[in-house]
């Protein structure tokens, strides 16, 4: 009887003695390099190092007009994956295809007005009311913090080997908007609201229903959001290709014209707008040596 | 030659039969001879004897444990190439005479292309168009001749919405656009691959990459949208070369993500000007005297690749 417990027993104290050895040596022992980071004797191409890049700028599919400039970047990287920087690009502006595809399909402003003083109510609007109200952005920039969670290396052609990072960027935008609508296109003294007779007369004037003579109200100070999202190509220790994608993000009319349909325009048909741009530049990092990782 | 050295001394000195042949290098270019000028002869007591490492203590606790090795996974690909991964592999030692020749400074490719097939399904939206902005779905279907040159056939399909432009020119500036949307399109595709790289990922995990350029040649159909519904639209037939360059991410042995931009570039017509009861009516009649344009549409597209075979082997000496 006494047999008959314990064979069963120690039959399970065996069973699991074995298991909790057999656990303890299927515990995986780690690669002492699996904490390890991921590049050593690495050339550390940003950090601590002052950024300073001109650029070009172009817009991506504008609605209205292309905005292409030059500008400056600063930036300056206190680890080698966190910065800060401020960009600042002045441009011109040039009418997209669209522009110049509806332009020559309107009336001439002189043919509007003969056609008004005949007593024809014209619903479009001239040549000259379609283009004197659309805005330019003759400045732009932002300042924003900057990320660069991926570095690496790549070969061209199995020729030139080079280092490259991406970079991420977030802050505050700027524009200044710029629009020049004459005053004999622009003349509505008061839009969508009644005002006071010229003539001297007692009954105050209606709203005259038409947007196409109301200041565009797209021109000014902007302050927005700024996203960007971009890459590195060292070409050497200190000199790098920089190609970037910006969003400057900020409340525009870019037409200038009465979005929101209530026959007049104001700061109503302003809404939050974003505006895409490529840049390119070349980027020059000070001091020009750069150190290395253990 | 330090690592290797140290790699050496970290096992259990094992001496080779005597008489025993060296054993030369598999495929080298030039085979190694004992007394060739120039060649690297590595031998435990060489290594001890330059003081280059410790004595071999033959405890399994010096041992490092490098983890079983998925198949697949391209993480233990890039370890094993680590010089210093391999610097504590334990293997019998034998006198190896090795050649400059012999010695890789570049670690092996980790994703091999060559006579595999990639499916790769995508979409993709437009880039450069503000008054229609097209949705694609399609799929690619590429054999890679080497592991640098492929040829692919693709084909896809299209939907669309329209851009705010659209409605405010029709609003606005009192003007109904002219615009065609795209039912599909294929084509056959040539691939390039000049660039490939790797990077690390905050600094721990590596991505290996690469870059690739594409030209096309091929056809789809695009889909005139009236300005007036009362009237019918009309299809046309397209020539479409495409050219554009992409990026390739390596996930595994067998899928790899890709993005890139192409622009299809194709003579395309469009409803004609002034079109009524009386003038181009029909559609017949209006696709005749319908305005053509050159046009480059541009486009992103995003992808999983799915490679097949599912696996390769390197047929190089390492």
């Amino acid at each position: 009887m006494k047999n008959d417990i314990l064979l069963p027993v120690g039959g399970l104290v065996v069973v699991g003695v074995l298991a909790m050895s057999s656990a303890t040596y299927a515990e995986p022992r780690q690669n002492s390099l699996a904490a390890d980071v991921a590049v050593r004797h690495r050339r550390l191409l940003v950090k601590n190092r002052l950024e300073l890049a001109p650029l070009f700028e172009s817009t991506i599919n504008a609605d209205f007009r292309h905005v292409i400039g030059g500008g400056l970047k600063l930036e300056y990287h206190f680890t080698d994956k966190l910065s800060f920087g401020v960009i600042g690009v002045g441009s011109t502006s040039l009418n997209t295809k669209l522009v110049d595809k509806i332009i020559p399909s309107l009336i001439t402003q002189a043919d509007k007005d003969a056609m008004t003083k005949a007593g024809m109510m014209i619903r479009e609007p001239s040549q000259d009311e379609f283009k004197d109200r659309l805005n330019t952005m003759p400045l732009h920039g932002a300042a924003y913090l900057s990320i660069t969670p991926w570095y690496g290396k790549l070969a061209a052609f199995s020729q030139a080997y080079v280092a490259f990072d991406f970079y991420f960027q977030a802050g505050v935008a700027f524009a200044s908007l710029k629009s020049n609508c004459p005053s004999n296109i622009c003349n509505d003294p008061s839009p969508g609201q009644s005002h006071p007779d010229p003539a001297g007369g007692p009954e105050p004037i209606a709203p005259d229903g038409n947007p196409n003579n109301d200041a565009p109200l797209n021109s000014g100070s902007r302050v927005g959001l700024y996203l960007g999202g971009g890459i590195h190509v060292f070409l050497n220790d200190f000199l790098a290709l920089d190609m970037t994608v910006r969003d400057y993000a900020f409340t525009d009319n870019p037409s200038g014209a009465d979005f929101n349909a209530d026959l007049f325009v104001s700061d109503a048909d302003n809404r939050f707008l974003h505006h895409l741009f490529f840049g390119v530049g070349i980027s020059v990092m000070l001091p020009t040596t750069v150190r290395r990782t253990p | 030659m330090t690592s290797t050295a140290l790699a050496q001394s970290k096992a259990k000195p094992a001496k080779p039969a005597k008489g025993a042949k060296p054993a030369a290098p598999a495929k080298s270019p030039t085979p190694a001879k004992a007394d060739d000028a120039g060649e690297i002869e590595i031998t435990p007591d060489d290594a001890k004897k330059d003081g280059a490492a410790p004595p071999a203590s033959g405890d399994p606790a010096d041992e490092i444990e490098m983890g079983d090795e998925k198949p697949g996974d391209l993480g233990a690909d890039l370890n094993a190439a680590d010089p210093n991964a391999a610097a504590v592999k334990v293997t019998p030692i034998k006198k190896t005479p090795l050649s400059w020749q012999d010695i890789v400074v570049v670690i092996r490719k980790p994703f091999l292309k060559l006579r595999r097939v990639e499916l790769l399904p995508f979409v993709g939206t437009t880039m450069n168009d503000n008054m229609v902005r097209h949705y694609t779905v399609g799929g690619e279907l590429a054999y890679y001749l080497t592991d640098v040159l492929a040829v692919g056939v693709e084909g896809m399909y299209y939907a669309h919405s329209f851009r705010e432009p659209f409605d405010l020119v029709a609003r606005q500036a009192r003007r109904l656009p002219t615009v065609n949307e795209y039912n599909w399109s294929a084509a056959l595709d040539f691939h390039y691959v000049p660039v490939y790289g790797k990077f690390a990922v905050l600094d721990h995990s590596l991505v290996t990459w690469e870059a690739f350029f594409t030209a096309g040649i091929g056809a789809g159909q695009s889909q005139v949208v009236p300005r007036d519904t009362k009237f019918p639209g009309f299809t046309n037939t397209l020539i479409m070369p495409n050219v554009g360059a992409s990026m390739r991410f390596f996930l595994s042995k067998w899928l790899t993500v890709s993005l890139g931009i192409r622009d299809y570039v194709f003579f395309d017509h469009f409803e004609p000007k002034g079109r009524s009861d009386e003038m181009y009516s029909t559609a017949s009649d209006a696709k005749a005297h319908a305005d053509g344009s050159l046009i480059n549409n541009v486009m992103f597209q995003i992808g999983i690749g799915f490679w097949l075979p599912a696996s390769f082997d390197y047929t190089t000496f390492r």
